[in-house]
């Protein structure tokens, strides 16, 4: 059992602010992801709940405990490192069995918990080993098999798969998910991946320049981002913007006149906007189709055949980037121009001040 | 054999080989890299020649005569069983090797504990770094007479400072009894010593990844335990070879106490090099000295030998130095 608080967390590097009142509350058991992207302060966030560092302001608290100035020990944390920070002069046994030595627990434990965490992370063959010997693979599982024999409350992830490769990532990923259901603790895992974020998370905190953008479940993010930033995040390829002008507003339905000369109809909340005001319509690539007479053009400069999908990549009238993600086998080439069309309901709006209209209900469409 | 275009061809040598065929090989000889590689280091490796080799089989042959001042004539091995049976050569060696482990377990320690201090998060670390290399800027002569003045009875600070604060009654030459002259000389060649190890052990203390201690820091781990299993492994290569290269230079050790004591008072602070120089260049016994300087080589060469096998160890076991 362990809840975290975070309350009115600030931290400040001399005179540069790098969060900005964080406030977020973590339940038992959650897995939660802190992502964006590089210099957002969601490692400086997880350091802080480590106590790694110290917040400028604001508390943290763990059960109800306020653990702000508590060491990490006595917060009942573990942290898994980007580097997985092994000692290489150490075996595979000694690095898993570091913390319950610092805690001189007697050797009967230790071996006992050692090996009940290698048998978990399936390194009993490799406790012998030196660090340096191992794959990436297999020293991320002694960075995480050091953090098991913990038992803490909470475990921590900052950033564990950036080195590995592309396909060992997909793997760990899978595993990681599982152990975070076989342990059942908490866990607080931290990277720039949106990919890990919406595969592995409970819920997910977007962070950007220091400030929660958005917080909630994957496909709560993926369908009701709050803003530009979230849509543009959450997902892969990125949420295409093009720019628009508000032409006719009714109760669930807004006309616009897209840059491009072509005219769209989104099924939306229609709320605050009037006609002639200045939109952004956010497409997602998985959400077009080719239509003869669809109102967006688009010159397709390259194209990225991945068998079950084809990305083409390039740039609508307004001379916006635009990416489409087509079926496998799409009759398309490179330096064509074609048309795309997207269903009212899956566009995506935004107003001049990069706030997302609310989307309908599968309740509201009906 | 490759042609140029990288297509393998028979080896020329091998059919026994006709006029042409000799040729040919002259030429790939000429063009091979090693041979370029030779013609490189040649000036130096004759130069080494002259100043090294030459002076060192020079000596060997000086060890078995009865070379001084006014001629030389065979002795065979007199001089080496004249040294083994010496009660005063082997109380000289046995002081060296006292003088040796004295000065690099100080400075090794003192290194340890410097690099720690500076590597650690204290205010004007910047300066204390800068403090520490005096006596490695310093030229050696310069310094050494630096610490005469210190040792100095009548006008030196140590004695006037120890006089202030009631230890000594009177001043005190700290240079002029066996006890104190060779302990003065042992603190000195640590002082002119001290700095390197310092900033040698502080690169490897830099170089130890800060991820390993924050992870032992959440680990509960105090700063002693650390130190203890982080920061000494991480950075034994560096002391192993501090170490070794600290018991070469002390070995080797001459101007510092030439300067302080010339290796008195009554041969307090004469080790085996000084007192090969006595022997060899101020008594002019240069086949006595000779196989002094023999056995000083000889057992600089078993010391060169451990480092290198050390080295190889370290490389194997930790990938680098």
């Amino acid at each position: 059992m362990a809840t975290l608080q975070l309350k009115n967390i600030v931290k400040s590097f001399g005179p540069t602010t790098v969060l900005k009142d964080v406030n977020l509350a973590i339940e038992d058991k959650e897995f939660v992801v802190f992502v964006g992207p590089s210099g957002c302060g969601k490692t400086t966030l997880l350091r802080i709940v480590a106590g790694l560092e110290e917040a400028t302001q604001g508390s943290i608290l763990i059960d109800d405990e306020d653990v702000s100035y508590a060491h990490p020990i006595d917060r009942g944390i573990s942290m898994v490192f980007q580097s997985y920070a092994l000692y290489p002069h150490l075996t595979v046994y000694e690095n898993i069995a570091f913390p319950l030595r610092v805690a001189k627990r007697p050797e009967a434990e230790i071996k006992e918990r050692v090996n009940k965490a290698a048998s978990i992370l399936q390194l009993e063959e490799r406790l012998q080993f030196k660090p340096g010997q191992l794959s990436g693979g297999q020293r991320q599982r002694v960075a995480i098999g050091r953090s098991i024999v913990r038992n803490p409350k909470v475990f921590l992830f900052d950033e564990p798969l950036s080195n590995l490769d592309a396909a060992l990532r997909g793997d760990m990923r899978v595993e990681l998910s599982k152990l975070h259901r076989s342990l059942d603790t908490t866990m607080i895992y931290v990277t720039h991946d949106q990919v890990e974020a919406m595969t592995m998370a409970d819920r997910i905190v977007v962070l950007n320049g220091g400030v929660v953008e958005q917080c909630g479940t994957p496909m709560d993010l993926y369908l009701h981002p709050r803003n530009k930033f979230v849509a543009g995040f959450i997902g892969h390829p990125k949420m295409n913007f093009i720019p628009a002008i508000v032409s006719r507003v009714e109760a669930h339905m807004l006309h616009v006149q897209l840059k491009d000369g072509g005219t769209m109809s989104i099924a939306i909340e229609t709320t605050g906007l009037m006609a002639g005001d200045n939109v952004d319509v956010g497409i997602r690539p998985e959400h077009v189709q080719l239509d003869e007479s669809g109102p967006i053009s688009m010159e397709v400069d390259v194209l990225e055949r991945l068998g079950a999908s084809s990305i083409a990549y390039g740039k609508v009238q307004s001379n916006t980037t635009f990416c489409a993600s087509l079926p496998g086998l799409a009759d398309i080439k490179e330096n064509s121009t074609i048309n795309l069309s997207v269903k009212p309901e899956d566009a995506y709006v935004f107003n001049s001040k990069g706030e997302a209209q609310k989307r309908l209900t599968v309740l509201e469409l009906a | 054999m490759t042609t140029a275009s990288g297509e393998l061809l028979p080896y020329e040598g091998a059919s026994g080989g006709s006029t042409k065929q000799k040729q040919g090989m002259l030429k790939g000889l000429l063009r091979s890299q090693a041979f370029f590689a030779w013609m490189l280091i040649a000036p130096a490796a004759l130069y080494l020649m002259m100043i090294v080799a030459w002076p060192l089989v020079e000596t060997i042959r000086l060890s078995f005569t009865n070379a001084n001042i006014g001629g030389e004539s065979y002795i065979g091995t007199a001089n080496y069983e004249k040294l083994l049976s010496s009660r005063k050569f082997s109380q000289t060696v046995s002081r060296t090797f006292y003088w040796m482990f004295l000065s690099v377990s100080f400075k090794i320690i003192f290194g340890l504990i410097g690099a720690t201090l500076l590597n650690a998060a204290i205010p004007g670390r910047a300066i204390f770094r800068m403090l520490v290399m005096p006596p490695w800027i310093v030229p050696i002569a310069i310094g050494c007479f630096g610490w005469l003045w210190l040792y100095n009875g009548h006008f030196g600070i140590i004695s006037g400072m120890l006089q202030y604060v009631g230890i000594l009654d009177g001043p005190f030459e700290f240079l002029a009894y066996k006890n104190s002259a060779f302990y003065s000389a042992v603190i000195t060649d640590v002082w002119v010593g001290l700095p390197m190890v310092t900033i040698f052990m502080l690169a490897a203390m830099q170089g130890v990844p800060r991820d390993l201690y924050e992870a032992a820091y959440v680990d509960g781990a105090s700063r002693w335990y650390r130190f203890r299993r982080i920061t000494i492994p991480q950075i034994l290569p560096v002391i192993i070879t501090m170490s070794i290269l600290s018991i070469i230079w002390t070995f080797n050790s001459f101007e510092i106490i030439w300067i302080l004591t010339e290796g008195g008072p009554r041969s307090a602070t004469t080790t085996l090099i000084i007192d090969t120089y006595k022997m060899a260049i101020a008594n002019f016994k240069f086949g006595q000295g000779a196989a002094r300087a023999v056995i000083v080589v000889s057992l600089l060469s078993v010391f060169s030998l451990v480092y290198l096998f050390a080295l190889h160890q370290i490389k194997k076991r930790f990938g680098a130095v």
